[in-house]
């Protein structure tokens, strides 16, 4: 196989020509879905694709800063900004306590301390604040966040509404109101799930969707699903499979052969299958991004999800 | 415990590697020698249960997946959804009164969902009682498909501190203080220390409004019947984890993203005074299967069509060679010594089938693995 630039990116049960226009992404873009589904290489893919289009772009991960640098690569057009949790929560408290100094006391407290760091909400409502800054100071820019894959990401962003209404007033409950107004709302981020083309895989993301559309108002904007395999020409597994039926040398390799074959004829057929209910079904039309040997690079990526009209 | 410890095996490793496949056929290739082996299943694979005949749920299931493991391979996948309940049913559980206030209240409702790493944690509990209860010679941990997912292994010791009980009464009088309208500390206590405490009482009594204290104080109070319990759970936990006979085999494929997860991990390893025990280069085969060149090197039966599958196979057969080579390369050389086992990739429309292939491959290497 050539490598990933031969494969054409393609939507199942809809003709490649006149592709009708998506629903332009807002400012935010969150990528969520579970752990290795290459959730990363489609926020990269995203964020390169505006600056393709002469935007600025942003790419926000909450981890070491690695994955970003190794999707982005190194003469990235896309800003890379890597948010720490512990300081996203310092920043957060003392904006919360209107002090730095008051905030260090409080953090500081030995029971708060650790409060801080088994709480939930409490981190995720810090990253998210650190997101909303992001932003704000960046008009007009793409900000592409690569979510934790931990819980889907419902919890995630469920934070702000939860804050808000557990808390009845004061500083936090206004930070919490704000970002459930402001960041995690239609039109003001677009949420994108990746998923794979499994049918069991699907069925989870087709749930996680409902929630996300149910519990937060926020229906999905784009559901990517990531290594769809190519089609196996269908008269290569019923030749293989009458070698594998007669009495030749070539019997048990081409038995060998018909299982491969089989097997991703399943794969594909559970794929376009899941792909064809869930297009009925959603309010989103999946997009299907190639199955590549190697991981593909965020400008691949992204000439994909433009050519799908999905970016 | 009274039963006798397992060889503990921790499988870990990034999404997408085929780690819970691996996972289980290690487990396969165990109970084929004979050995009563225990599965758990952190992040529970569906297609797998299925193929295992299994439930997903907190019960310990016997599993039918390979005739030559039969009776002697048991597999529990405990349910995500489902922790936050089981794990208050296993702090709780002689005391229903206290059950129902821990699973009526507010804050544990609403936020529990989001506590992270609980899951993870109620799977170890669910195990540290399986292995308890019954004996078996192995058990077969696999994580969460995260480089974080060893982060849990410090985390019961986390929530133990939580529960602390200084810090449960700093919030018990901080929401009785609230609910009085009273605000600052107890008048006796002098000092820096008590400056500090009244400072960030009165500062998280303005941030928190009187009821959410209200339920955090009963929420703690709760949690502070349980905390002997609780670190007692959490120990055993935490010596399955990191035991001195506890092996770490590392799970990887040859993906950009994969490498990176694997020095994570390493690294993560390191600090917790564990190294690898082994990693296992998934979908790494140096070679091509010999069906596949058997059929490649065929003059006379190969049809066209069967000519071009077998080569886009044996195409992806020697860039999955290649890019096996350069990742165990480069893996030996950031870490000497390691020692990398490398596992072929295997397709089949049935899982089990997958995994039963891999296990083959497995038990020539057993010993040294397990």
């Amino acid at each position: 196989m050539g490598g990933a630039a031969q494969h054409a990116p393609s939507r199942e049960g809809e003709g490649e020509a006149g592709e009708p226009a998506r629903r332009p992404l807002a400012p935010v873009v969150l990528v969520t879905g579970k752990g290795g589904v290459g959730k990363t290489t489609v926020a990269a893919g995203l964020a390169h694709a505006a600056t393709a289009a002469g935007r600025k772009a942003v790419f926000v991960e909450f981890v070491d800063g690695e994955s970003g640098k190794r999707v982005l690569g190194r003469k990235s057009p896309v800003e890379h900004i890597v948010v720490k949790p512990a300081k996203a929560v310092e920043d957060m408290a003392a904006k919360v306590f209107g002090s730095a100094l008051l905030s260090k006391v409080v953090i500081g407290n030995f029971a708060m301390k650790r409060m801080l760091q088994a709480a939930p909400a409490l981190r995720e409502l810090g990253q998210l604040e650190a997101v909303r800054r992001i932003t704000e100071a960046r008009p007009g820019a793409r900000v592409v966040v690569d979510m934790p894959a931990t819980g889907h990401g419902v919890a995630w962003l469920k934070a702000p509404k939860q804050m808000r209404d557990l808390l009845h007033g004061g500083p936090l409950h206004e930070l919490a109101a704000r970002l459930a107004t402001d960041l995690v709302a239609p039109g003001r981020s677009s949420i994108v799930i990746v998923s794979l083309p499994e049918r069991l895989v699907l069925e989870e993301t087709l749930e996680l969707a409902e929630t996300m559309r149910h519990q937060l108002g926020l229906p999905a904007d784009r559901l990517i699903i990531n290594r769809v395999p190519s089609a196996i020409p269908h008269h290569a597994l019923g030749e293989a499979r009458r070698l594998a039926a007669g009495n030749g040398a070539l019997k048990g390799p081409a038995a060998a052969l018909v299982e491969v074959l089989a097997a991703r004829d399943q794969a594909r057929s559970e794929a376009v299958g899941a792909l064809t209910a869930a297009t009925t079904d959603a309010a989103v039309h999946p997009i299907s991004l190639p199955l590549a040997p190697v991981d593909p690079r965020a400008d691949e990526v992204a000439a994909w999800l433009i050519a799908a009209g999905a970016a | 415990m009274t039963a006798q410890i397992p060889q503990v095996l921790v499988c870990a490793g990034g999404g997408g590697v085929g780690k819970t496949t691996t996972a289980a056929a290690l487990a396969v290739a165990l109970a084929r020698t004979g050995k009563r082996v225990l599965i758990v299943t952190v992040d529970p694979a569906r297609r797998l249960a299925d193929a295992m005949g299994i439930e997903i749920d907190a019960d310990v299931h016997s599993v039918h997946l390979d005739d030559a493991a039969a009776g002697k391979l048991f597999a529990l996948m405990p349910e995500p959804k489902q922790s936050m309940r089981t794990f208050a049913e296993i702090l709780f559980g002689e005391r229903p009164d206290d059950l129902k206030r821990m699973l009526d209240n507010r804050i544990y409702t609403t936020l529990g969902d989001g506590l992270s790493g609980i899951h993870d944690l109620v799977s170890l509990m669910l195990v540290a009682r399986a292995v308890e209860d019954t004996e078996y010679d192995y058990l077969v941990i696999d994580t969460a498909p995260s480089r974080y997912a060893l982060d849990f292994v410090a985390y019961p010791g986390r929530l133990a501190s939580l529960f602390e009980g200084r810090a449960v009464t700093f919030f018990a009088n901080l929401a009785k203080k609230a609910a009085d309208d009273g605000g600052g500390p107890p008048k006796d206590e002098k000092g820096l220390l008590a400056w500090g405490k009244k400072r960030a009482g009165a500062a998280i009594g303005r941030v928190l409004d009187p009821r959410f204290l209200t339920d955090l104080a009963a929420l703690f109070g709760l949690l502070a019947l349980v905390r002997e319990r609780f670190v007692q759970l959490a120990r055993n936990s935490e010596e399955l984890l990191l035991g001195n006979d506890t092996r770490y085999l590392l799970v990887t494929a040859p993906t950009g993203s994969a490498t990176a997860d694997v020095d994570y991990i390493i690294k993560k390893l390191e600090r917790l005074g564990q190294r690898p025990h082994a990693v296992l280069l998934n979908r790494s085969d140096a070679e091509p299967p010999s069906w596949l060149r058997q059929l490649s090197t065929a003059t006379t039966g190969v049809t066209l069509p069967i000519q071009e599958a077998v080569a886009v196979l044996a195409g992806e057969a020697e860039a999955r060679s290649v890019a096996g080579n350069e990742m165990e390369r480069g893996i030996a050389k950031r870490n000497p010594g390691l020692w990398m086992l490398r596992l072929p990739n295997i397709e089949a429309r049935d899982p089990s089938q997958v995994v039963r292939a891999l296990a083959d491959h497995l038990s020539t290497d057993l010993t040294r693995l397990a």
